[in-house]
């Protein structure tokens, strides 16, 4: 009698089971496998968000993030930047318009524009934001933190943002072409020689400081076949000695072209004009070069282009 | 007391005096022959020697320098001579203004920052910066330029609101001092709220330091500084008789609102000429008098050419820190000059203080 029941109850619980089994497996063969994308997606913080349709409103409080979702084309679910936005369109004009909302400044973003808004996602970066997102999460917002370390980094990210915003296929398209960019720019630097090369952050009268091998633009300069010459220092950002550069001597010398005075032969000529920097190799081989500092300093799709020119800067003769 | 018994007490310690001021030249000229010696290129001191003395005419060929690189050369005599010579200046003109803030004011605290100069210089520098603007101006740069303007308009802001009829009461001047000072660098805020890309060429302007300075700029701000220093001077017994009280002061002979003008006004224009290049670089002119006073005295005849040396020998030796510190570590890195000073002379001054325990300013 006993074991009868306990038959038919076993019984009952594999059935169910099974049947439950079947249930899931075709709603998974069933459903847009973009969907399932939007499970556990796992940002540059190790945070695990999970979103439960395609978010509609995309709140950007990053000028690399706005760029991220434009090249992959989900530019237009984007309601709200940060008043630093310009690239790929003149966001300021579209905020002056009424076109965009703008939630301020990039360092301290309005949270009260930022919820009135009710995103379905936003985009943030680390460093500086990192109280602005605690703050959002905690009001409930889905919140992926995008602070990539590299260049794969940049790429992930590009993923990672195509799979939140069901733009997975075109995120993998354009994270193909750009890798073969590198390797084309790779595979030309590759048995050249490395020349050392500078890069300015700022230089005053009271103080110089330059990027050490912790900054991600070394990494920049090295894929594109040169040598950050201050690359053994093992930090990012920091303010250095002239005399060191000076010993060192550069071959290449490479500044933002932005917050450097009008015209771009003035900035070159002014650089030839600083104290003792006539006995370096870059500037007695008039190998002095500005870039854009929007591609250079933003984890986005563009960094690409940093590396493109960077290469022409430190090999003209490859390129 | 007889007249000779004051005439040879008197002697007795002129030539005290000058024995000090003569220690303490010594000591400056030592402190600047090793700073020459310091930093992350490693030249020997016969290179530099050699490099110097290269560049004194009738010795030049004498000298055989064929085996000095133009990089080691360059390194002295662009890079580590001026910046040398500008920590001497810097470090002269802020103690030597620490002084004069002190002996007016007659309060402990005063410094710089009292009569709005250093706030001032920050918020000229900062318009300086966003204007985006780099024309050269009698071969200054704008920064400089903006920063020494702003320093002095604060300065007669300060001033002239602080008078009361034909007087200028010396509450009045520290409260209205302390006000704009904080308004100013509330300016100095919005506009680093507002500068975005900019943000650090202000951020780094306002740590301080004089890595970069040039010759043209050391030319620039030594006529200040040397006139400003030599005229305070003169106004030394002035000093002496204000610390008694203005009353006091007034009747034994001192003119005393004409005084006090005078010595704000070169004070102010020091410290201008010094933070027009190398920002705000804090703690010497409030530390250095009262280190000053703590070994030598309160008379300001020894105290003004004192504390004018030992703020030259004091900043000297904190950008040499600010530039070995991480040499053993094989780094080309450099500490703001501004941090070293605020870093050792905090403790090293309180250690002063608890050990002379009845001082008081």
């Amino acid at each position: 009698m006993n074991k009868k029941y306990l038959i038919t109850a076993v019984a009952l619980i594999v059935i169910i089971a099974a049947a439950a089994f079947v249930y899931i497996y075709y709603q998974s063969q069933t459903t847009d496998p973009g969907l399932a994308a939007l499970q556990n997606l796992v940002d540059d913080h190790g945070d695990k968000t999970t979103l439960t349709a395609y978010p509609n409103k995309i709140v950007s409080v990053a000028p690399s993030a706005t760029e991220i979702l434009y090249a992959i084309g989900a530019g237009d679910k984007v309601v709200a930047v940060t008043d630093y936005d310009d690239y790929p369109y003149d966001f300021s004009a579209w905020i002056a318009a009424g076109n965009m909302t703008s939630i301020g400044d990039f360092t301290n973003p309005n949270l009260e524009v930022i919820t009135s808004l009710d995103p379905d996602l936003i985009l943030a970066s680390g460093g500086v934001q990192k109280q602005s997102v605690d703050t959002l999460r905690n009001l409930g917002y889905k919140v992926l933190v995008l602070d990539p370390t590299s260049v794969a980094g940049i790429l992930e990210n590009i993923e990672l943002v195509g799979n939140a915003t069901g733009k997975s296929a075109e995120a993998k398209t354009l994270v193909d072409s750009l890798t073969s960019r590198i390797n084309a720019v790779t595979e030309a630097v590759a048995n050249a020689d490395k020349p050392n090369v500078y890069y300015e952050v700022y230089y005053e009268s009271t103080s110089s400081w330059t990027i050490g091998a912790k900054a991600w633009q070394n990494e920049l300069i090295d894929l594109a076949g040169g040598t950050n010459i201050f690359g053994d220092q093992q930090i990012d950002y920091y303010q250095y000695q002239v005399e060191a550069l000076i010993s060192r001597n550069p071959d290449v010398i490479v500044l933002p072209a932005s917050g450097m005075g009008t015209g771009t032969q003035a900035t070159i000529d002014a650089v030839k004009a600083r104290p003792g920097w006539d006995t370096m190799n870059a500037v007695q081989n008039d190998r002095i070069y500005q870039i854009n500092p929007n591609i250079i300093e933003r984890a986005g799709p563009r960094v690409v282009d940093a590396i493109e020119q960077l290469a022409q800067f430190i090999h003209p003769e490859l390129f | 007391m007889s007249t000779d018994k004051v005439e040879s007490t008197f002697f007795r310690r002129t030539s005290r005096w000058k024995l000090i001021v003569l220690l303490l030249i010594i000591a400056l000229i030592i402190t600047v022959i090793v700073s020459l010696n310091v930093g992350y290129a490693q030249i020997p001191f016969l290179d530099i020697l050699s490099i110097i003395g290269k560049q004194i005419p009738g010795l030049n060929s004498l000298i055989n320098s064929s085996s000095i690189s133009a990089q080691n050369s360059a390194i002295i005599l662009q890079i580590r001579m001026p910046r040398i010579l500008a920590g001497v200046l810097v470090g002269a003109a802020l103690a030597a203004a620490g002084v004069l803030y002190q002996g007016v004011f007659k309060n402990p605290m005063a410094d710089s920052y009292v009569l709005g100069v250093s706030a001032g210089a920050a918020v000229g520098a900062s318009v300086a910066i966003l204007s985006g603007l780099s024309f050269a101006f009698f071969g200054l740069r704008l920064i400089q330029v903006a920063a020494f303007v702003g320093a002095v308009s604060a300065m007669f802001l300060v001033y002239n609101m602080s008078r009361v009829g034909s007087r200028v009461p010396v509450a009045t001047l520290l409260l209205c001092g302390i006000a704009v000072n904080f308004f100013l660098f509330a300016v100095v805020g919005l506009l680093e709220v507002v500068a975005g890309d900019e943000l650090h060429s202000i951020v780094f302007w306002l740590i301080g330091g004089f890595s970069n300075v040039l010759w043209k700029d050391i030319w620039a701000i030594v006529p200040f500084i040397v006139i400003g220093i030599v005229g305070a001077y003169f106004y030394a017994r002035d000093l002496n008789l204000l610390a008694m009280g203005e009353e006091t002061a007034h009747n034994l002979g001192v003119n005393v609102e004409r005084s006090k003008q005078i010595l704000l006004v070169l004070a102010s224009l020091i410290t201008a000429a010094a933070v027009s290049i190398c920002g705000l670089v804090g703690f010497v002119g409030l530390m250095i008098p009262h280190l000053t006073r703590l070994l030598i005295g309160p008379d300001h005849r020894i105290l003004l050419p004192t504390s004018t040396i030992i703020g030259a020998i004091f900043l000297l030796i904190c950008d040499d820190i600010a530039r070995v510190v991480a040499t053993p570590f094989a780094s080309t890195l450099e500490l703001p000059v501004g941090i070293i000073t605020m870093l050792f002379g905090g403790p090293f001054f309180i250690f002063l203080l608890k050990r002379k325990k009845g001082y008081a300013a």
